[in-house]
């Protein structure tokens, strides 16, 4: 066989990187002042709880020290980020034909009104900080299902129960950047799935960060009730700048008895972005969480959407794959709290390193004293292509009843000679061995998305095959 | 003096409290560095009431060094030891903890010669308030050098056990393939367990696996032992012996196997 390596190409960012120029209405001074958060309160017209809790972040981000371990955040000075940008539309729209001409194109770029045509039920597009688009098919209303702005829902009839939730999951003392999230927070989705319904169809959010040197701190909040059901996608972009931006969203996910929910994203901001979100759900009795995630843009990424099982029986399953190229520190992970018994967690990764990116697969898996019965099993794969790069495995467990059942298996390692040869003792050539053997890889989570989706993340991921064979 | 022991390679959240260990140490530790010349073979039991060590191992080329460690006092044991492997140098270390007060274990160990290795065998037998917190580290920094770090345990009562293993393969350590297990097993549902098995990597041309079961007996095994008349307590004692005696049956030293196994 040939010494020669194939050659894959990091994943291709064309479709992503393109930009119009800064058109926004109104933006803040770059840094993060009091001044700064009552001006962001001030122009969402917050409610005054609403208000004195941005301040009280506002404080915690200040006494909470950065986090001592994970990839270095030292690039990302918040003196230079801009925490609210509203783009040149007042007012979310109900209609495509309402957004100004350059979201609008962008979002088209995208293919957002494409698939909401053909595969969704309800889409939410945000620009910078503010959401331009929301719309949600009139059948999924009918069942008293509500998805709009979180903004809208804070000041209507859902005002309480948004205030009854919001940040409760993720309280701002949870690290700095929740504070930081919980002071400057715009944007974002609300969804309410009532008692039994099931929104057969998903529902999409997608995030858009145009303007340079720009935060983007949106808020995804979704209550799905008894015997419920949902699936929720998730999609985030950005075009690269040689200014650092910085994504720190939070999503909070409240998963009733015996509901099911299923939250995908495809996460591909540009590598000049910090992207520490926040990601957490909360699943009472039987309930299920699904994740599925696919991160392969950011410069740095902290990424572990949490699973808190919290009712007897309640489930977690999470699904991804995490693709770094050259330049990028991609942190991701899960992690998962078994507080009832019977509950059980299933966690299946994969990550691939390449031309000197970093990759690392950091987990938390916590069986507590009240949780016997429990079950969960971890399995983490990575795959190094190249002796530039680096590939981390950091799984914990902290287990304190005798009654789990708890597994767990990693392996790092190359792409395999023998698969190789086995692929080409088949007629397959090397080239191609080697594509089947990375796309079969990340199957894990293609598998997991709607057909649509999965072909947008292989597209994602192109991951083209060369090299001489001699 | 108030220090951090166990501290492993690298953090991770704070929250687990499995960043280190702060702890007040005591002034008395023996000191002792060890050098084995080229190809030279040596084994050492340290089987006494020593509370705190610190070793400094060289192992020279085509040397083999063989450590036989156990802990059985009901004193606060604190023991760091450090080894360097040069090329075809062998590190066995075994390490057996039955029943001890407390003990914190910082072993690294770096393999810099090609084709040198290291085999770690851990077995503890915890109960009551018994404490255990280790940190294991093999940095392969030589080619095609191997490590094996295999940890059997039983915890029971209100014992707290952490192990920290981790496996760093570093640049240039082409070939080089390292393997890490830890099966626990939980009789109490007042006992504390956290394994943190890590694997670091900067090198495509090698192997790294881990794998843990923690918990309970399986039920299939548990079906089958009473299906053929065992009861279910005595399952567990049984199978909790088995563990502590498949490390004891490495053991290098006939006549301490023989008297560990006859326990």
């Amino acid at each position: 066989m040939s010494e020669e390596k194939t050659i894959i190409e990091d994943i291709s960012r064309e479709f992503y990187d393109f930009r119009f120029e800064e058109n926004a209405a109104y933006k803040v001074d770059s840094g993060l002042t009091e001044e700064i958060v009552r001006q962001i309160s001030e122009e969402k017209n917050d409610p005054a709880w609403m208000r004195d809790f941005r301040l009280r972040c506002l404080g915690i981000f200040h006494r909470t020290a950065m986090p001592d371990w994970g990839p270095s955040i030292e690039g990302l000075n918040m003196d230079n980020i801009v925490t609210y940008v509203r783009p040149n539309t007042r007012r979310m729209q109900q209609s495509w034909d309402d957004v100004p001409s350059d979201i609008k194109d962008t979002f088209e770029r995208l293919g957002i009104p494409q698939s909401e045509r053909e595969s969704l039920a309800g889409v939410g597009a945000q620009y910078d900080s503010e959401l331009v688009y929301h719309n949600v098919r009139e059948e999924v209303s009918r069942q008293g299902v509500i998805y709009t702005d979180i903004e809208s829902a804070l000041r209507g009839p859902y005002g309480d129960m948004i205030k009854d939730h919001f940040m409760k999951l993720v309280p701002p003392t949870d690290h700095k950047f929740a504070a930081l999230h919980g002071a400057v927070w715009s944007g974002g989705s609300f969804v309410y799935v009532p008692k039994g319904a099931s929104v057969e169809i998903p529902l999409q959010s997608y995030f858009r960060l145009n303007a340079p040197g720009a935060g983007q701190f949106e808020h995804t909040l979704i209550i799905v009730e008894e015997g419920a059901y949902l699936h929720f996608i998730e999609g985030c972009s950005a075009p690269k700048y040689n200014v650092a931006n910085l994504h720190a969203g939070c999503v909070e996910l409240f998963v009733g008895k015996n509901a099911t929910l299923r939250y995908s994203t495809i996460e591909n901001w540009s590598k000049n972005m910090y992207n520490l979100n926040t990601k957490r759900a909360r699943v009472e009795e039987g309930g299920k969480i699904e994740w599925v995630s696919g991160s392969f843009g950011s410069h740095v990424s902290y990424l572990y959407p949490m699973s808190i099982l919290c009712g007897a029986g309640a489930r977690s399953e999470f699904t991804g794959v995490t693709f770094a190229g050259n330049g990028q520190n991609l942190d991701t992970g899960c992690k998962v709290v078994h507080q009832a018994p019977d509950t059980s967690s299933y966690v299946n990764t994969r990550s691939i390193s390449k031309s000197g990116g970093i990759s690392t697969f950091r987990s938390a898996l916590v069986i507590d004293q009240k949780a016997a019965g429990s079950k969960a099993s971890v399995s983490c794969q990575s795959l190094m292509l190249d002796d530039i790069s680096r590939s981390d495995t950091i799984p914990a467990m902290d287990i304190r009843t005798a009654k789990a059942d708890v597994g767990h298996e990693a392996k790092i390692g190359r792409i395999s000679d023998d698969a190789v040869f086995y692929l080409m003792s088949r007629g397959l050539s090397e080239d191609d061995a080697r594509a089947l053997i990375v796309s079969g890889f990340a199957e894990n989570v293609s598998k997991e998305l709607p057909l649509e989706y999965a072909v947008e993340m292989n597209n994602l991921i192109r991951i083209e095959m060369k090299g001489a064979i001699g | 003096m108030q220090k951090v022991l166990n501290k492993p390679l690298t953090n991770t959240f704070g929250w687990l409290h499995m960043n280190g260990t702060s702890l007040e140490i005591p002034e008395e530790t023996e000191e002792k560095a060890i050098v084995l010349s080229p190809s030279e073979e040596k084994q050492l039991i340290l089987d006494d009431a020593c509370p705190n060590r610190a070793l400094h191992i060289e192992v020279q080329e085509g040397a083999v060094l063989k450590l036989i460690q156990i802990s059985r006092s009901d004193e606060r044991g604190i023991h760091h030891i450090e080894v360097q492997l040069q090329k075809n140098g062998r590190f066995e270390w075994y390490r057996l903890i039955l029943g001890s007060a407390a003990v914190y274990d910082d072993c690294k160990v770096t393999l810099i010669g090609d084709d040198s290795s290291f085999t770690a065998r851990i077995g503890y037998d915890l109960k009551a308030e018994n404490r255990m917190d280790m940190n294991c580290e093999a940095v392969h920094l030589g080619k095609r050098t191997t490590s094996n770090i295999k940890a059997l345990g039983v915890l029971d009562g209100q014992a707290f056990k952490l192990l920290r293993g981790t496996i760093d393969l570093r640049t240039g350590c082409k070939g080089a393939k390292g393997d890490e297990y830890e099966d626990v097993l939980l009789l109490s549902d007042d006992v504390h367990n956290q394994s943190i098995p890590m694997i670091l990597c900067s090198e495509e041309d090698v192997e790294g696996n881990h794998g843990a079961t923690i918990g309970q007996l399986p039920e299939e095994l548990i079906y089958y032992m009473t299906s053929r008349g065992i009861e279910k307590d005595d399952l567990y004692t049984l199978m909790a012996r088995s563990r502590l005696d498949s490390i004891i049956q490495t053991l290098p030293d006939e006549a301490l196997r023989e008297a560990l196994l006859s326990r």
